[in-house]
């Protein structure tokens, strides 16, 4: 694919994600903090569980970009590790859990709302690392999972997991939403 | 005006806060609000600067992406909750092929580089006060329409210089 249709569709995939994250604003606590049970997370929690994520690839990728002296080129090619990642994280019809890293897991932790504030900066940051990221290689500029330091992938695929994983809790938001309805 | 609001087919609806566009992306639509309000502003080191408001019956674009068809760096977001009519630049290039419809698009782009003029010289004038004064006599119905706080930043002053600009 083009690099630039991947940046124009990365940009506007999250500002659909800052839209949603802006209507959560509006929403009380009690709201925002509702659980199923003492297992599951509320919406707040999501949005946590993604700042996590954010506070460890961020930085790595603007470190990255900044460092980087691989010029931009026109086509991007997903990795085969990248694509992987990237797809496993977009949901299905069907739920597909999926297994949450311990330092990663925000569960039951006493969350303000101004969690959503930091989740909406940080995909401020990222709509800047996106731009930024057209002065560089999407395919040679390497991003270190935080799985290990020695499993890198491509920037583009990271941008490409990263949003994929937003719409993924987003989506999660979504249904915590109708099972409050419902509960 | 009214003939070119004619050429949309499409209606999009803007929660409060939300964002019709982001940095980077390409946005070759014209819209015309037909309720709410918005803003276009630029992050300069992540401090917002506004630089435009539409408002009801207003058309609103990214003009540098509908001109060139490349990436802006403007940002436009909602200040309530808002809907605007789709006119694509298709649209407006078919509507162009008309002869008479080119003497009315060329009189509506006059008229935008006069209030880019208006703006140059506001931005340029040193007085808190006469930014304000200037902007008060030109756009009187701004002041009904969008929130102090974002007026205050439009006219490079604290809200608290606004405020007190207001009252005397």
């Amino acid at each position: 694919m083009q690099s630039e249709t991947l940046i124009q569709s990365l940009l506007e995939q999250t500002r659909q994600i800052i839209n949603q994250a802006e209507k959560l604003k509006s929403y009380d606590l009690t709201v925002l903090t509702w659980k199923e049970n003492e297992f599951s997370w509320s919406m707040l929690e999501c949005l946590e569980h993604l700042n996590l994520y954010g506070n460890f690839y961020l930085p790595q990728m603007e470190n990255r970009i900044n460092n980087s002296t691989a010029k931009s080129d026109l086509e991007f090619k997903p990795g085969m590790l990248g694509n992987y990642f990237a797809k496993s994280m977009l949901p299905k019809d069907k739920l597909n859990k999926m297994k949450t890293f311990k330092d990663k897991n925000p569960l039951n932790a006493n969350l303000p709302k101004t969690v959503i504030d930091a989740f909406i900066d940080q995909q401020i940051k990222l709509l800047e690392l996106l731009n930024q990221s057209r002065n560089v290689s999407l395919n040679k500029v390497k991003i270190p999972t935080s799985i290990s330091r020695l499993i890198q992938l491509k920037l583009g695929d990271t941008f490409r997991f990263i949003i994929n994983h937003n719409i993924r809790h987003l989506k999660q938001i979504e249904r915590i939403e109708q099972a409050m309805k419902n509960a | 005006m009214k003939a070119i609001i004619e050429l949309s087919d499409r209606e999009i609806t803007l929660e409060r806060n939300a964002f019709l566009k982001v940095k980077g992306s390409i946005d070759t639509n014209l819209y015309f609000i037909e309720s709410g309000s918005l803003r276009i502003f630029v992050l300069d080191d992540y401090e917002e600067q506004t630089i435009r408001f539409g408002y009801k019956e207003n058309l609103i674009v990214s003009l540098d992406s509908f001109l060139t068809g490349k990436p802006s760096d403007l940002f436009i977001q909602a200040i309530k909750k808002t809907v605007l009519k789709v006119i694509t630049k298709q649209q407006v290039h078919r509507f162009l092929e008309e002869e008479s419809n080119r003497v009315l698009w060329t009189k509506l782009l006059e008229n935008l580089v006069l209030q880019q003029m208006e703006r140059e010289v506001d931005i340029l004038t040193n007085s808190p006060k006469e930014r304000y004064e200037r902007v008060l006599k030109r756009s009187p119905q701004l002041f009904q329409e969008i929130p102090s706080r974002h007026i205050a930043n439009y006219l490079r002053m604290s809200p608290e210089t606004l405020s007190r600009l207001k009252k005397s």
